[in-house]
């Protein structure tokens, strides 16, 4: 067992448990948006931070991948850890504002404006797709391509791969797309699931057009003619 | 070669090559690594072989070809040994003159470097300036070497302290000496290497560990590892083999970047050299150590230089950093304890076992042991690759190494640590260079990028460069690295382009901030860098580009336009004209001329031309555009019927009377465009004559005085009256004047006093201020200089004073003294050349300490070298008198000239405030005094300044004294003056043949010197179409062809 201290709480966790679980554990919440049970951690939502270490040597690490250590003392709510989760999540409204997850998880840290170019990104590249399809399908027909900001998830070459079973996990934990926003208008059937796979289907008109490898999409259930 | 089967074996081996070494045999020594092969060495390699042969020299000179030695900018190279001759850039076919100079024992004298002070020749390498102030521990076995040649490398003691490891058989004393050298990791971090083999070496053995060489360098401008891959490979994989040994690794991996094709050939060929002899693989030199070394060629993804990824992609996943704990030496590759070190750091370790961790540490500084080499680059006179013991200054590196600034620019930052790193500025060049306190001032050490920015660098121009490099380089993972690089990326560019605003900084910085805190790798805490350390040092030249649209380096494209045209003080479309004369439309030229200058034939000859110290034509080592000439040009040619300025006709208020005094450039200038607004002017002048210093302070040499006073008379219409001998103080007062009617006052007095040298004996006869005898001379024809003349000072009035007293008949000689050397002159450069051409002498580095007198005459004045020494406020290198230097000059006249003030103590006491330098305080943008309507501008408010400063003065005061005589808001938004009129290239201009500078014809300097006939002439119709059709028209960025519109001046586009 590794003893350590969150927020000032002793905490005993086993080896090998990351600092997510330990505050879990005691109870302290924390925002998370890549991370989901049973899916190995990953840290790239960044939404996780937490503080560790004594000045001036303190510094952020991602609370889901950063294993517990001896003697660490964690601060899970410092002011250090909330101005860059309210940066974090303007950064994601700038980028993806209509996915509800983020919408909620803003309004949730006050968070009501962002202050940079207004963009309607699908993807907010959290790998959680990449990961449920690799992990929990054990078929790794989908992950990342390229680096910086041509970074992409799709299949090689944008073919259908062969390991697709069209099992539709993929959308299921989708944080961007799963429940899209469809402002004050009742839930529509289309649920722009698809539009998370490069290259979008839903700009595509008519739908019968649909590049979306899926067919019938699992989620919006429109068969591809 | 056979392999060795024991330690026995590879000492024979290595006595057998001491012995057949010769010592007496010279040796030319061509550097041929990447930069030398690409400026040519592999022609002079077989130049030099051809010439051995050819002569039968081949068996008393050796040629041995090796990688860079450092000195990049001077390739191709060649290094003669044992004599230590060092012949820079040298031509193919000097090579025979040099084989002759070795075989004679002689040096080729033409082809050395030539000292930057003194002019002298300098034969040795060790003498030369950039090789004087470095410590070569690693740089210099690259000439010893031949990278293809193992046994070159054994003959210069190399695998000597591998064997000498193996023989002691104890690992932990490499440790202990690693430790003890203070060696930390030369790939920026900073870790102490010791340590960091010892954590290794406690790991359990498991599957094997593994010992990295990372050598994927990435940064922008920095190549030190490819050089000491290219040039010695041995000595990184000996190094790799004594770690090996220590950390009880048995595999090794060398990760190299696909870039460096030489690099990956010497190292493959180094590889396979070892393992013919042993020295690799099982049971090395047949004792119980095995390593074996791969190669690993990288893709060139940035952010594989980082541990993490490098590991990832040595596994061949795509490389992305992960979470550290757990560390390498605990999980490195493949789940296997891992160490990585840098090129550089693996280089050191066979010069710590052979020297002794102690010698080693002596090098540097207390916590930071041995040398780092830097790869210079930039805006510097001398770039490459410098070695230099850590804790040096970057003072000691840009200026005594690296010569100091290119041209005559001025350093403004140094930015270390490439796209992670940031930029220390000017004033902290004193800090001395470690890990640390680099990392205090906001930068890091990094790889050991250095890159060297004069005043044509915009900070924010720079920040954006690398902000566009990370976002594009950053793996993505982490979702603040790579959404906040891009943008960061976005608002520099708003910024960059003039959309930016004051809120937008703010967040720029708050979200650099978090990018640095919440990031996982190297990559994305250290992305911020560039942004935050440009924002700490020039936080007021973001905020110049946002709230005035202005890019101070001429470089943001989007704000600047055309250069020639944003760089000049009155707007004047050079690029306009200049591509109107390439067209051959010469009346079009000279409206476009005249519609922004009222003074055109005057600024065709003594303007300071700031239009071509930014021209774009003149960078990358090119001459710029002759705008001045070609403005001469037709100015000479055209006549100023051409152009009818538009009259108002003005009635009630606009009819009003307004005054200026002081009829220089800068007060008529005023008169003039306040007269074509319909005001009645009244200007009121000290002396018998207008012009004020144009006709006062420059001599009839370079401006006739026939055409200033055509150009003076041409603007004194009958809305403008001319008062002469009434001068402000003496013959008219502020109250009085507006008691008289009139609604504004515009002060442009000019600065008419000398400062003082402060010297006792200044004011006896022969000494003379500079004002006082360029006025008596110039307005009364007065000659007051005689005999031995020494003029004392380095700027224009300096130069102008030094050739109207070289006219003078009783003139024997002209001196000027100066205190700096002649690159800090300011004055105009083409004009002290042309002084200097006519007989003046010029001594540098010489300030008057001390004026002789005999009978109350001049007799001449005592000086004292100066040598260079710090750098001062200005960026340039203050003037340190060198004691005992002291020295006589014999002189019969002294012209002080070391500067003007203003002469306006009466000033106090008509309600105008002053400032501490004796100028009258105005506000920049509005020209408004302490007192309301009175205005100030041009040398009154600046303090000596250019003509084209005080003719803009004047144009700005016209349009601030109409405003507030209407009543309106002073204050103008500001634009930038960006290109709006289309003016097609001429037809054939793709044929345009690439010339170099047209030079301005002068008459010859000998019949010259007696004469006040002006010296410059005009081009001729041929030289100027040549000339203006080298423009690079930066206008057609702007602009798009307009069917409706034709191309004339009087089509839109006013220049103000």
């Amino acid at each position: 067992m590794v003893d350590l201290k969150i927020n000032g709480l002793h905490v005993s966790m086993p080896e090998g448990s990351t600092l997510l679980e330990a505050a879990r554990f005691l109870g302290f919440p924390i925002p998370t948006l890549c991370h989901m049970d049973g899916l190995e951690p990953y840290g790239a939502c960044r939404l996780c931070v937490v503080e560790i270490g004594r000045e001036p040597k303190a510094r952020l690490v991602t609370a889901c991948t950063y294993p517990v250590q001896e003697g660490l003392e964690v601060r899970t709510a410092s002011s250090r850890v909330l101005r860059a989760r309210v940066m974090i999540l303007e950064l994601l409204l700038a980028s993806c504002p209509q996915s509800r997850t983020i919408q909620d998880l803003a309004s949730a840290h006050n968070v009501r404006q962002q202050r940079f170019r207004q963009e309607h990104e699908d993807c907010i590249l959290c790998g959680r797709c990449v990961r449920m399809c690799k992990e929990q399908m054990m078929a790794g027909a989908i992950g990342f391509r390229g680096r910086g900001e041509n970074r992409s998830i799709g299949t090689p070459f944008d073919l259908r791969s062969e390991q697709c079973r069209l099992c539709g996990g993929c959308i299921y934990v989708c944080p961007a797309c799963q429940l899209r926003c469809t402002y004050n208008e009742p839930e529509k059937a289309i649920c722009g699931g698809c539009a998370n796979l490069s290259p979008p289907c839903i700009e595509k008109e008519p739908f019968d057009d649909m590049m979306c490898y899926m067919s019938p999409c699992v989620a919006c259930e429109i068969p591809k003619e | 070669m056979q392999r060795l089967k024991s330690i026995d074996d590879f000492k024979a081996l290595q006595d057998r090559l001491y012995t057949d070494r010769d010592a007496s045999i010279s040796s030319i020594v061509i550097s041929a690594g990447t930069c030398g092969q690409a400026s040519g060495a592999n022609d002079l390699i077989r130049a030099t072989k051809r010439e051995l042969l050819s002569r039968g020299l081949a068996e008393r000179i050796h040629l041995r070809i090796t990688g860079c030695h450092g000195f990049c900018e001077a390739e191709p190279s060649i290094l003669v040994e044992p004599q230590g001759t060092f012949y820079p850039r040298v031509p193919v076919d000097a090579i025979p003159r040099i084989v002759e100079a070795v075989a004679h024992d002689a040096v080729v004298e033409d082809l050395l470097s030539v000292d930057p002070q003194t002019g002298a020749p300098i034969a040795k390498q060790a003498d030369v300036p950039f090789f004087r102030g470095q410590v070569r521990t690693l740089l210099s076995r690259n000439e010893k070497v031949d990278p293809i040649r193992i046994s070159n490398y054994i003959e210069n003691g190399g695998y000597a302290a591998f064997v000498q490891v193996l023989e002691r058989g104890e690992p932990s004393w490499v440790i202990t000496q690693i430790k003890a050298s203070g060696l930390r990791g030369r790939g920026g971090a900073g870790f102490p290497t010791g340590t960091k083999w010892e954590m290794l070496a406690r790991q359990p053995d498991g599957r094997g560990k593994i010992v990295v060489c990372n050598a994927d360098e990435g940064d922008p401008g920095a190549y030190m590892d490819r050089s000491v891959l290219e040039g010695n490979p041995h000595s990184i994989i000996e190094g790799m083999l004594i770690g090996a040994y220590a950390t009880g690794a048995t595999e090794g991996v060398i990760y190299v970047r696909n870039e460096y094709p030489l690099a990956i050939k010497h190292l493959v060929i180094a590889l396979r050299q070892c393992s013919d002899l042993g020295l690799l693989g099982e049971s090395i030199l047949e004792t119980s150590f095995r390593f074996d070394i791969r190669l690993v060629r990288g893709a060139g993804a940035f952010v594989c230089g980082e541990e993490t990824a490098l590991m990832r992609s040595i596994e061949g996943r795509m490389g992305e950093p992960r979470q550290r704990p757990p560390f390498p030496m605990q999980r490195g590759i493949d789940g296997r304890p891992t160490v990585i070190n840098n090129v550089e750091t693996w280089a050191n370790i066979p010069v710590i076992i052979t020297e002794g961790a102690e010698r080693f540490s002596q090098t540097g500084t207390a916590r930071s042991g041995g040398t780092k080499i830097f790869s210079l680059v930039g805006k510097i006179r001398h770039t490459g690759l410098v070695e230099v013991p850590m804790g040096i200054t970057i003072e000691k590196i840009a200026y005594d190494i690296g010569g100091g600034p290119r041209d005559r620019g001025r350093i403004k930052a140094v930015q270390t640590g490439g796209p992670s790193g940031g930029c220390i500025p000017a004033r902290m060049f004193s800090l001395p260079i470690d890990y640390d306190s680099l990392a205090e001032a906001g930068s890091i050490m990094g790889s050991g990028g250095m890159i060297v920015m004069d005043e044509s660098t915009c900070m924010v121009d720079v920040a954006k460069y690398f902000m566009r490099f990370l976002k594009d380089e950053s793996c993505g993972k982490c979702f603040t690295c790579r959404k906040g690089t891009q943008r960061m990326y976005e608002i520099l560019d708003d910024i960059s382009s003039g959309r930016g605003t004051m809120t937008q900084l703010d967040l720029l910085e708050e979200l650099a901030q978090v990018v640095k805190d919440t990031s996982m790798c190297g990559l994305g805490q250290s992305a911020p860098n560039p942004v935050l350390s440009t924002l700490r040092y020039f936080r007021e030249e973001y905020e110049e580009h946002i709230r005035d649209h202005r890019c101070r380096a001429m470089v943001c494209k989007e704000l600047v336009g055309a250069p020639c045209q944003t760089a000049c003080p009155l707007g004047t479309e050079a690029w306009r004209y200049v591509a109107h004369i390439a067209r051959g439309e010469y009346e079009d030229a000279y409206r476009v001329i005249r519609e922004a200058n009222p003074f055109p034939s005057v600024c065709a000859r003594v303007c300071s031309h700031p239009c071509e110290t930014h021209c774009r034509s003149g960078e990358a080592g090119k001459k710029p555009i002759a705008i001045r000439a070609l403005k001469r040009f037709i100015t000479d040619r055209i006549d100023p019927s051409a152009y009818r300025p538009e009259r108002k006709n003005g009635a009630g208020e606009e009819a009003a009377k307004i005054a200026i005094v002081g009829s220089g450039p800068a007060g008529l200038t005023a008169a003039h465009y306040l007269s074509l607004s319909g005001y009645r002017v009244t200007v009121f002048e000290a002396d018998d004559r207008p012009g004020g210093m144009l006709v006062s302070g420059i001599p009839s040499y370079r401006l006739p005085r026939g055409v200033l006073q055509k150009e003076i008379e041409s603007v004194i219409d009958d809305r403008v009256t001319l008062q002469c001998k009434a001068a402000l103080g003496r013959d008219i007062t502020i109250d009085g004047l507006f008691e008289e009617g009139f609604r504004a006052v515009f002060l442009a007095m000019g600065a008419h006093k000398s400062r003082k040298l402060n010297l006792e004996g200044e004011d006896v006869e022969g000494v003379f201020p500079a004002i006082q005898f360029l006025k008596t001379f110039n307005l009364n024809g007065k000659q007051s200089a005689r005999g031995r003349v020494g003029v004392i000072g380095g700027g224009d009035s300096a130069v102008d004073a030094a050739g109207v007293a070289l006219r003078h008949p009783e003139v024997q000689n002209v001196t000027i003294f100066y205190r700096r050397t002649r690159q800090e002159m300011p004055a105009q450069e083409r004009d002290v050349e042309a002084v200097l051409e006519e007989g003046v002498t010029l001594e540098t580095l010489t300030t008057p300490v001390r004026i002789l007198t005999d009978h109350g005459r001049l007799a001449g004045i005592e000086c004292v070298r100066n040598r260079l020494g710090e750098i001062d406020s200005s960026g340039r290198r203050k003037p340190v008198p060198i004691p005992g230097s002291e020295h006589v000059v014999l002189l019969d006249t002294l012209i002080v000239t070391i500067g003007d003030i203003p002469d306006i103590e009466y000033m106090a006491s008509m309600g105008i405030e002053v400032t501490d330098w004796g100028t009258i305080r105005a506000d920049k943008k509005t020209l408004t005094t302490s007192r309301a309507g009175v205005f100030a501008g041009g040398d009154v408010v600046t303090g000596p300044n250019t003509v084209v400063e005080a003719i803009a003065a004047g144009k700005k005061a016209a349009v601030m004294i109409d405003r507030w005589v209407r009543g309106e808001e002073l204050k103008q938004p500001v634009t930038p003056r960006l290109p709006r009129v289309y003016v097609p290239p001429p037809i054939d201009a793709e044929e345009a043949v690439e010339g170099d500078r047209v030079k301005a014809p002068t008459v010859a300097a000998d019949s010259r010197r007696r004469s006040f006939e002006e010296v410059e002439l005009s081009f001729s119709v041929e030289q100027a179409t040549c000339e203006a059709r080298r423009c690079l028209r930066c206008d057609l960025e702007f602009t798009e062809p307009r069917e409706d519109a034709l191309p004339s001046a009087a089509a839109g586009g006013a220049a103000w």
